[in-house]
């Protein structure tokens, strides 16, 4: 795409960001006599508890709720792999040997030990530990 | 009790507020906390029909949301960390090899 192309199809983006509002101001005022009233939740029902016996899918709540023990479960699934792929981002490596990664204080690993401490620094000749 | 249109204005105006700083911020950590913004005008959503149903699905979806979330920002915040080793900065306009 050339540059002029580019500037005849840029828009203000404070003015999309706007205009989008009104759009959905509007539909969403103009259909509000639709909406019912809140119906809310009883005064005594205790509602940490029944959100979590929908977590569980226990099913022993006083508030309506469907259960969401599957989806509690595959959730737990995306976090380890969140965990993990932040992990694999977050190493250093130099040919093909992984030369930081969960080190305390972004210190590097020498020889398969976390510099900074008095037996490496001793061992490599460093003389103070971290990335600075 | 506060009736729900005033809920989905609010979520309105936080998601073209995150919508404007996915537009504009080329601060990759920037860009993260906008789209963040976007996320938390849906979350508004779903616990505002949560209440106006008396419902606790939506409250308990949004705290799924919320974990969603999570993920999201400890995925993001590894990339940023690439980018800024690959490109000494963390502007998002940087990061250009992989443009059609």
């Amino acid at each position: 795409m050339s540059d002029s192309e580019e500037s005849a199809v840029a828009i203000n983006p404070g003015a999309a960001a706007v205009a989008l509002f009104g759009v959905l101001a509007g539909i969403i005022l103009s259909s509000a006599a639709g909406f019912p009233t809140p119906a809310g939740f009883p005064a005594d029902a205790a509602i940490v508890t029944n959100i979590g016996y929908a977590l569980f899918d226990i099913g022993e709540g006083t508030v309506p709720v469907e259960g969401f023990l599957a989806t509690f479960l595959i959730i737990g699934i995306a976090l380890d792999v969140a965990l993990d792929s932040a992990v694999y981002l977050a190493k250093r490596e130099d040919d093909g040997t992984i030369i930081s990664a969960l080190t305390g204080g972004g210190n590097e690993v020498v020889d398969g030990e976390v510099a900074g401490t008095a037996d490496t620094e001793a061992e490599a000749g460093l003389d103070h530990g971290g990335d600075d | 009790m506060v009736p729900v249109e005033y809920y989905l204005l609010l979520s309105s105006a936080v998601f073209c507020i995150g919508l404007y700083g996915v537009l504009t911020r080329r601060n990759a950590l920037y860009f993260l906390m906008s789209v963040e913004l976007m996320l938390n005008a849906a979350n508004i959503n779903l616990i505002a029909f949560s209440l106006m149903w008396g419902n606790l699905t939506g409250q308990t979806f949004a705290l799924f949301t919320i974990a969603l979330a999570a993920a999201e920002v400890a995925v993001g915040i590894g990339i940023i960390l690439v980018l800024y080793r690959n490109f000494g900065d963390i502007d998002v306009m940087d990061a250009a090899t992989m443009r059609w």
